[in-house]
């Protein structure tokens, strides 16, 4: 809970201090407060946010997912060219699509724990097998949308109560229920119990085998859904290139929220905060007039920045943790 | 006299050539303390997962509560009260102690309500619940609570947290798999506090170490292994000091076949 509140205050600090230095202390408009930018930015955190709690998922277990920006590529592509290409119902897209998203999942989720390989080495070739798959698919032609299937788009267009961009909203539904599934349910426990000593929980009655492989479903099935989202956003998806680096954002994201690659932890409070975080931060780079090329230089500064103050209040609050222990042993009669 | 919680009669084990056990029997009584003694090597860690059911004998026979048992595994040990407590696979040190009580069986115990039924979990009656078994077996501080992180206490505090684990399982026998190791006098004691606690709540152990001090003081009846074979049975009373055992522990070691001339089992 307090590193939520720390993500989420340091949030606020970058926000705030990026619009003031923007408009140099309200001398002048700010246009990083706009209200269009703002909305923007809460859509893109909700495209990336949704990424983010997937891989949580993962990474909870002490697993990772390199093939999400692939399997976006994949299900971006596939997605319009079943529905504009072969005619299917935009049910059966979505089905199509989704159960295409989940079945890699448990195959990850299969190889990585039936035949004990590493979930590196199988999401990197996911990664390879899965970016592939697309170009071969659509033959490397665009895919998109045109102007037809504007009720579709509405999906990513809609406001909800007239200003809350509808990727945003996905995601907080999508983070109450993963925030729920991980906090209040024995599920939760057992990702979080077998992410920080597995055999603990495997001498305990837990199957972390089914364990993993649910994470891993998850986890595709969002990257899936943030396919079609992405897709319907883009309107328009280059396969070789749709979805590229996006497996980085969303482990980025997960990993400034409060994901300890270790495995074992990890609130969606906080991963929706990092991936916020993210996001702001791409902003302030162009409104502070930051030479754009150094975006990713600025971004991968701010995680390294994050993850070792992080690891630094971890070491200080555990040798306070041990001082106190030792002053209860000594004051012990 | 005591009823028999579990027997084991002429057990054998091998993995490919080697021998693990050879024969071994051994029996443990409601409310004893088993001390199970020996180098390593000696066949312990074969003998207790042979007890919880990760390992099935190659031969031999299994009587539990004096019935002849067919189909011996962890889950039938666990199911037959028999809770066993490995070194370092017990607990999941960053996480609560409430959380480690209740890891793998959540559920357990608490009303068959909806919410249960979808896998939420009931914090409060977990809560008190940890907190009863901890006042059981006089696992109390000022300092910790059930919410505490494992992570925080003190070696014999750990083993406090796995027993009263095991407890919450309604085990009649709880194994221990050298749980004093690397801990300190006070440390030992606290254990040791635990340990009696849960005899004389009418429960068994099986308290396994090579450090003869620990085991000695401690149980009631002592098992010594060598090389896979029992090369003695006794109570305090056969020897009374750590010394005598130890004495007798060295003649093992240095005769040839394993069993010094005189032992309990020729």
């Amino acid at each position: 809970m307090r590193k939520t509140l720390g993500i989420f205050s340091l949030l606020v600090a970058i926000f705030l201090l990026t619009g003031l230095l923007e408009s140099n202390f309200f001398s002048k408009r700010s246009y990083f407060f706009d209200g269009g930018n703002i909305y923007n930015m809460a859509k893109w955190t909700g495209l990336f946010g949704i990424l983010a709690i997937g891989v949580c998922f993962v990474i909870v277990t002490g697993g990772i997912d390199l093939s999400i920006g692939s399997l976006i590529g994949l299900t971006g592509a596939l997605f319009p060219l079943l529905l504009v290409n072969k005619g299917t119902p935009v049910w059966a897209g979505f089905a199509i699509v989704l159960l295409l998203a989940a079945s890699v999942g448990l195959v990850h989720g299969l190889l990585i724990t039936k035949l004990r390989l590493q979930p590196f080495i199988v999401t990197l070739c996911g990664l390879f097998i899965y970016r592939g798959m697309a170009r071969y698919m659509t033959g490397e032609m665009n895919q998109g949308f045109g102007n037809s299937f504007s009720g579709l788009r509405q999906l990513v267009k809609f406001k909800v109560f007239g200003f809350v961009p509808m990727p945003f909203a996905i995601l907080v539904i999508t983070g109450i229920i993963a925030a729920v599934f991980l906090n209040l349910t024995i599920y939760g426990r057992y990702l979080l119990a077998l992410g920080r000593n597995e055999s603990a929980a495997r001498y305990s009655g837990i199957n972390t085998d089914r364990m993993v492989i649910t994470a891993y479903i998850i986890c595709s099935l969002l990257a899936g859904v943030g396919g079609i989202l992405f897709a319907l956003e883009q309107n328009s998806v280059q396969p070789s290139t749709f979805g590229n680096f996006y497996e980085l954002y969303a482990i980025a994201g997960a990993v400034l929220g409060g994901c300890s690659l270790r495995g074992g932890e990890g609130a969606v409070v906080g991963v929706v905060c990092g991936a916020a975080m993210l996001e702001v931060i791409r902003n302030a780079v162009i409104f502070l007039d930051v030479k754009t090329e150094s975006e990713f230089t600025v971004i991968g500064f701010v995680i390294l920045i994050g993850v070792t103050v992080d690891e630094l209040v971890k070491r200080f609050s555990d040798r306070q943790g041990a001082i106190r222990r030792q002053k209860e042993v000594v004051d012990s009669p | 006299m005591k009823s028999p919680i579990i027997t084991l009669q002429d057990i054998s084990k091998s993995f490919g050539n080697v021998y693990a056990l050879d024969g071994v029997s051994l029996q443990v009584k409601a409310g004893e303390v088993v001390g199970l003694i020996g180098d390593n090597g000696a066949g312990k860690s074969t003998l207790i997962k042979i007890l919880a059911g990760v390992y099935t004998p190659d031969s031999g026979a299994i009587r539990l509560k004096d019935q002849p048992v067919t189909d011996w595994n962890a889950s039938r040990s666990r199911q037959s009260g028999i809770e066993t407590v490995f070194q370092d696979r017990a607990l999941v040190v960053q996480q609560t102690i409430v959380r480690n009580i209740f890891m793998g069986r959540e559920t357990a115990g608490s009303s068959a309500s909806l919410l249960s039924r979808l896998g939420f979990i009931d914090h409060k009656s977990q809560y008190a619940e940890a907190e009863r078994l901890m006042r059981d077996i006089g696992f109390t501080s000022e300092v910790f609570t059930p919410d505490s992180i494992v992570g925080t206490l003190s070696g014999g505090e750990r083993q406090g947290v796995a027993i009263a684990r095991a407890l919450y399982f309604d085990a009649e026998l709880i194994i221990l798999d050298e749980p004093t190791t690397a801990l300190s006098l006070t440390e030992t004691e606290k254990v040791f506090s635990f340990v009696r606690n849960v005899k004389a709540s009418g429960r068994s152990v099986v308290f396994i170490g090579h450090n003869i001090y620990h085991v000695f003081g401690i149980a009631d009846r002592f098992v010594v292994l060598d090389r896979g074979k029992v090369v003695l049975e006794c109570t305090k009373e056969d020897y009374q000091t750590p010394e005598e055992l130890i004495g007798f522990m060295q003649q093992v070691a240095q005769s040839e076949g394993g069993t010094p001339s005189g032992s309990s089992e020729e």
